[in-house]
């Protein structure tokens, strides 16, 4: 049976909803800042120049301009732009600003002014000579022999072969794959590609870099990882650490694009150079062509089963664009291994190899799925062919090979973050009951037996399953600090970041479950690298997990004080006294006194002492929270337009904390799914311009877009997590993909295996 | 924005407009809602000429015919009662599916010709139903088609005159508009209005117009002339099918590709002259 | 050189006379008188987190020019409540947990109000159609089309001032 507590479980009230329902100054952007300037990035035109010459005397004479910076008057440092635990598994082979370009967007300079328009006209006015390289458009091009190195600098460290433009490479063999291939009764393979596509956080990255009264510098920035800023800002700006603060207010949605450090070091430097404030604000344009997209990739997948639909061999190899520069290239595509193979455990033997390769196209990134997207495409798409082959429902299928609770698979221990992973036994899994849910709920066993057909239009379901993780075992560190006012109520201090999750609203909970009180006692106060303590930041499904340990520790810690205060108020052992309902209370005479009376008492009275904890916690293992997705489509047959009419998923995230927040982050993450599925696409030039750096053409879904839309929560516990909780968030964006494509062979017997499934290539695929 | 506007002016009346456009020699510009000037870059604008004051936003009926003032919004269209009445309905359908509701509510209806749009879906079905735009300029007064008016150098002849009026005229059958776009809240890959008239269970006339070709919106006479005397139906819709694959010319823009727009025009047109024949031989009736 | 100008309109209720610049945005004009409600998306007319109410009608003021709303009345969703007096919409928004990031929400919340202005007992596919130009990357839309419903239901009852 699930915890269902006093607060956790419950829709209590989102802590920030009601101040972003009335539209409070909450934003990064929001803080007006007088006698700030603004900065503005030139981009390059090309998708592969050496600068030659740069001459910024024309801007410099634009009235207004502050400062203007470049390759020639700024110190060379690289550097990743990942937002990582240190030491960074992605290659620093990034520079604030370099001899050379590497794609169409591309920092060539940055002007500080007083105003947009000055600071526009600087832009204009600087002229720099390129000697234009040829330009590496595809992967396949990259490793072409013969072909131009991208990275040829000499000083760029942990690329994995640069003169091949190899960002990153992995080989896990497990077992024998051939003599795995060659015991099982039927094979299939499926090669899946996903385009690059683009996160459309609804804000786009903003900064605000000015002193504090002791000159420090801070930055009021848009980020998924405050703390990784400060740690990256000082290292490309050469300052110490401990002269930089990083505020994360309220921000305006992530999905992995903020787990950057794009702009930041951008606005420190102009900000330090002129000595004033700036301000920096990417237009739209510039967010989806000069931030990070999610990795294009093309992953392929061989199955090998037994009659009995056992599976008993899974090669998979991926192929991963990392654009110009190789942010989360070697982790990102270790996850599309690493968060799927495990799901099917029966399989003795495995292979999965890739390599993740620079183009000179727009630098892919983090994005929500994190490679896992990329290999459930395949995957689900080749057990819904195996599936066929073996004339097997393809839900039996999943039951016959998903792992189980007290389960494990060789790759949790094979595939790390970039390093060797750890072993791990799945303590929950609720996918069996997310299978049968589902199921029932799409009418899964009518719908597959009947395919229905009006006019042109025909119909058909399918469904995927996936899983993900709870945080990066190992390497992620929360911690968090809570103190008493002496009134009985709290402050929770968490580096935490909340990016319009509602983390701060679980966090809160998981405090107040354990210290008796509503959420309503606990203001919370998070990622402020002066004010909290450290947390990782908001990425890999961490932070109801990860950050919610801590705070249940700490929580934990504090009860222990309080009960301890109490204790000598009653004049009973604090194992005899109970916390609720903000009380302490004799479990045996019934005698209490309330939270105000300790903590006035502790504060003010006898044996003062500040109660206040702090507590880390760094996850020995990941549990991955699973989901099963269900879907009906309707494709036009004479046009191949494909409307998705319904989606059903249920998902296994342990308890969860808050069920509106965590259904939320499903729907959030399904919608997303549908768009990558039917129309997101960024599409370049032959000369590697982006086309559609625009909202008019990049489509993402509108409400008009969303099909009825079912999820359900089923409940497990997980014993490792706080309160039994794991994560949501990423796990709902790797279904739809595969579930629509599904859905479409069920209706019209053609596999969609290029993403997005738009009416032209589902129209070429129906004509053959 | 980006426009370096330098004046802003209300005019009073038409005159007033047509004497400060002259006045900038091509560097003002009429604004009536304002969306696509907001959303353009031209950096040789300086001043602009708001017209929402000059009386244009209503919506007359005439003989069955339909009178538009160039500032009407697209919202107003949908609310008008004359309206929604007009050719059963066709324009409210088309007009509903145009963007969303803030921008209907900011569209106006003569922004809508003056601009005109290739993916847009209006500018079909004024071709289709053969609209009249009414404008004025320093030599007075002037009217025309849209489609001959689009066929030639209609932005330069606008951009020193004031729209002043659309007339849609009336029609004895029954329109219909078709639309095929990657999610609904897409533009069109590709458009189309179609109008029919029925007399004794045959057609007695046909007007069909095809849009986002990627070109705008155009009639196909040719299919016009092999609806005309043919009992619509299934084998008629068929023939449309297969003629206009055959015949349909079509290009490639990065939203779809010229085999497609060639493989979906056909079906795309086929369904929507189903429809539009069928609300004729209702009204017949 | 740019000549500026002034003019009068009603934001939220009271008169205002502000100089501005005769091509400057109403998203730039609001946002410099404090409303920053107002959300900067994308500049181009497409996502609609710049919202507001011209006349009652929502529109999107990244492109609406200041000079458009000269006598005009425009409200923001400052106008509509705070928290310590929100209007029912705001209070359905949190209840129905359609408020994750809250970028969106302003917009949302004004096109909602607009709708239930003129209909108030929308079908959901009506709340789908008049949010259909405000986009959301967070929710799904899912609980906001419910929090629309909740706040549609609560004017029925009379549950609004």
């Amino acid at each position: 049976m699930a915890l269902e507590g006093k607060v956790v479980g419950r829709n209590v009230r989102k802590v920030d909803g009601l101040a972003l329902a009335c539209g409070r100054p909450k934003f990064t952007l929001d803080l007006d800042l007088p006698g700030a300037l603004v900065g503005k990035i030139l981009r390059s035109p090309y998708a592969h120049a050496r600068i030659l010459r740069i001459d910024t005397s024309r801007a410099e004479a634009v009235p207004g301009v502050a400062c203007i910076l470049h390759h020639g008057n700024v110190d060379r440092v690289p550097y990743t732009t990942a937002g990582q635990g240190w030491p960074e598994p992605s290659p620093y082979d990034n520079f604030l600003f370099d001899r050379k370009v590497r794609f169409v967007g591309d920092r060539v300079a940055a002007v500080a002014a007083e105003t947009e328009e000055a600071a526009r006209e600087a832009l204009r006015l600087i002229e720099v000579d390129y000697e234009v390289l040829p330009a590496v458009l595809s992967p396949e091009e990259a490793l072409a022999a013969g072909a131009p190195a991208i990275h040829d600098e000499d000083d760029a460290e942990g690329i994995y072969d640069a003169q091949h433009n190899i960002a990153a490479a992995v080989d896990i063999p497990v077992g024998d794959i051939e003599r795995g291939f060659a015991e099982s009764d039927v094979i299939v393979e499926a090669s899946c590609e996903i385009p690059y596509s683009q996160h459309v956080a609804l804000e786009p990255h903003c900064v605000i870099a000015y002193f504090d009264e002791d000159g420090r510098l801070v930055l009021r920035t848009s980020t998924q990882v405050p703390f990784h800023v400060r740690r990256i800002v000082a290292r490309v700006v050469g300052l110490p650490m401990e002269k930089i603060r990083v505020v994360k207010p309220r921000i305006g949605g992530g999905f992995g694009s903020k787990q950057e450090v794009i702009l930041e070091p951008v606005a420190a430097a102009l900000a330090l150079r002129a000595g004033r404030p700036v301000v920096m604000a990417l237009d739209r344009a510039e967010v989806f062509t000069a931030t990070r997209t999610r990795h294009p990739m093309r992953v392929r997948v061989k199955l090998g089963a037994k009659k009995d639909g056992t599976l008993h061999a899974i090669e998979m190899e991926a192929l991963s664009n990392t654009g110009a520069y190789g942010a989360h290239s070697l982790t990102v595509l270790s996850n599309t291994g690493s968060k799927t193979l495990p799901l099917y455990n029966k399989a003795p033997h495995l292979w999965f190899h890739g390599k993740a390769v620079y183009t000179n196209l727009p630098v892919a990134g983090a994005y929500r799925g994190y490679g896992a997207t990329q290999g459930y495409f395949a995957l689900e798409v080749a057990m819904d062919m195996l599936a066929e082959r073996l004339g097997m429902d393809p839900i039996e299928l999943r039951l016959v090979n998903h792992i189980r609770a007290g389960e494990t698979s060789p790759i949790f221990e094979k595939i790390g973050e970039g390093r060797e992973g750890k072993p791990q036994t799945v303590k929950s899994c609720a996918l069996e009951e997310c299978l049968r849910v589902g199921a029932e709920k799409i009418g899964w066993r009518e719908k597959r037996a009947r395919r229905r057909r009006e006019g042109s239009w025909a119909y058909g379901v399918g469904m995927s399953v996936s899983m993900q993780g709870s945080g990066i075992t190992g390497i992620d560190m929360a911690a968090a600090t809570i103190m008493m006012n002496e009134n009985g109520s709290f402050r929770l201090l968490v580096g935490a970041t909340d990016i319009g999750t509602g983390s701060d609203t679980v966090l809160a909970q998981i405090a107040a479950e354990v210290l008796g009180v509503p959420v309503e006692r606990i203001s919370v106060y998070s990622s402020d690298t002066d004010f909290t303590p450290f947390d990782t930041g908001a990425y890999a499904s961490s932070t109801t997990y990860v950050s919610g340990m801590a705070v249940l520790r700490a929580a934990r810690k504090v009860r222990e004080a309080i009960l301890e205060v109490a204790a000598g108020m009653l004049a009973e052992p604090p194992e005899d006294l109970e916390l609720a309902e903000e009380r302490v209370t004799s479990k045996k005479t019934g005698k209490s006194v309330t939270l105000s009376e300790v903590g006035h008492r502790a504060t003010y009275v006898v044996d003062q002492r500040h109660i206040i904890a702090s507590a880390s916690f760094v996850p020995e293992e990941s549990p991955p929270p699973f989901a099963a997705f269900f879907c009906e489509v309707a494709v036009d047959t004479e046009t191949g337009v494909v409307r998705v009419e319904r989606f059903v998923a249920a998902a296994d995230c342990g308890v969860a904390i808050h069920p509106k927040l965590a259904a939320g982050q499903l729907e959030g993450a399904i919608v997303q799914g549908i768009g990558h599925a039917l129309s997101e696409e960024l599409l370049f030039s032959e000369k590697g311009r982006c086309t559609n750096a625009n909202l008019f053409d990049y489509r993402i879904p509108s409400a008009l877009d969303v099909p009825a839309l079912e999820v359900v929560l089923v409940d497990s516990e997980e014993p490792s997590g706080p309160l039994g909780a794991k994560s949501i968030a990423e796990v709902g964006i790797n279904g739809p993909l595969p579930a629509i494509s599904n859905a479409i062979y069920h209706a019209v017997g053609v596999r969609l295996t290029r993403a997005p499934f738009t009416p032209a290539r589902v129209l070429a695929a129906l004509r053959g | 924005m980006r426009l370096k506007i330098k004046r802003f002016h209300y005019a009073r009346d038409v005159e007033e407009a047509l004497s400060l456009l002259s006045a900038y020699r091509g560097r003002g510009a009429i604004l009536a809602g304002g969306l696509d000037l907001a959303r353009s870059f031209n950096p040789k604008l300086e001043g602009l000429i708001d017209i929402s004051g000059l009386g244009l936003s209503y919506v007359h009926e005439q003989d069955g015919g339909l009178r538009i003032g160039a500032t009407t919004t697209l919202t107003e269209v949908l609310e008008s009662r004359a309206a929604r009445e007009y050719l059963g309905g066709f324009l409210a359908e088309v007009v509903g599916q145009v963007a969303n509701p803030p921008l209907r509510n900011q569209a106006t209806f003569g922004g809508a010709v003056a601009s005109a749009h290739p993916w847009a879906d209006l500018p079909t079905a004024l071709v289709a139903v053969g609209a009249e735009v009414r404008w004025v300029d320093q030599e007075g007064e002037h009217r025309a088609r849209v489609e001959e008016l689009w066929q030639g150098e209609f932005r330069r002849l606008l951009s020193s005159a004031v729209i002043t009026e659309i007339f849609l005229p009336p029609w004895e059958g029954a329109f219909a508009f078709g639309k095929l776009s990657r999610n609904v809240g897409d533009i069109a890959l590709l458009n189309c209005a179609c109008g029919l008239g029925i007399e004794d269970g045959k057609v007695a006339w046909a007007r069909v117009a095809l849009g986002a070709t990627p070109r705008r919106g155009r009639r196909l006479l040719w299919l016009e002339d092999l609806l005309t005397g043919e009992a619509p139906g299934e084998e008629l819709w068929q023939v449309v099918r297969e003629q206009v694959e055959a015949n349909v010319e079509v290009g490639a823009d990065r939203r779809a590709s010229a085999a497609w727009r060639r493989a979906a025009a056909g079906p795309l047109l086929a369904r929507t002259l189903a429809r539009a024949a069928e609300k004729a031989t209702a009204r017949q009736r | 050189m740019q000549e500026a100008m002034k003019i009068y309109f009603e934001l939220n209720g009271e008169q205002r006379y502000v100089e501005i610049e005769p091509g400057e945005s109403l998203l730039s004009l609001l946002r410099r008188l404090g409303m920053k409600s107002v959300k900067s998306g994308c500049e181009t007319g497409d996502c609609g987190a710049c919202t507001v109410l011209l006349n009652g009608r929502a529109v999107r003021s990244c492109t609406t020019f200041a000079a458009q709303v000269r006598g005009k009345r425009v409200t923001t969703l400052e106008g509509l409540g705070d928290v310590d007096d929100p209007h029912p919409l705001q209070e359905a928004f949190v209840e129905a947990g359609a408020v994750q990031c809250g970028f969106c929400t302003p917009g949302m919340i004004l096109v909602a109000y607009e709708l239930l202005s003129k209909n108030g007992a929308p079908t959901p596919q009506e709340v789908r159609a008049a949010i259909s130009g405000n986009l959301c990357r967070c929710t799904g839309y899912v609980k906001i089309v419910d929090a629309v419903l909740l706040a549609a239901q609560w004017k029925r009852e009379g549950k609004w001032r």
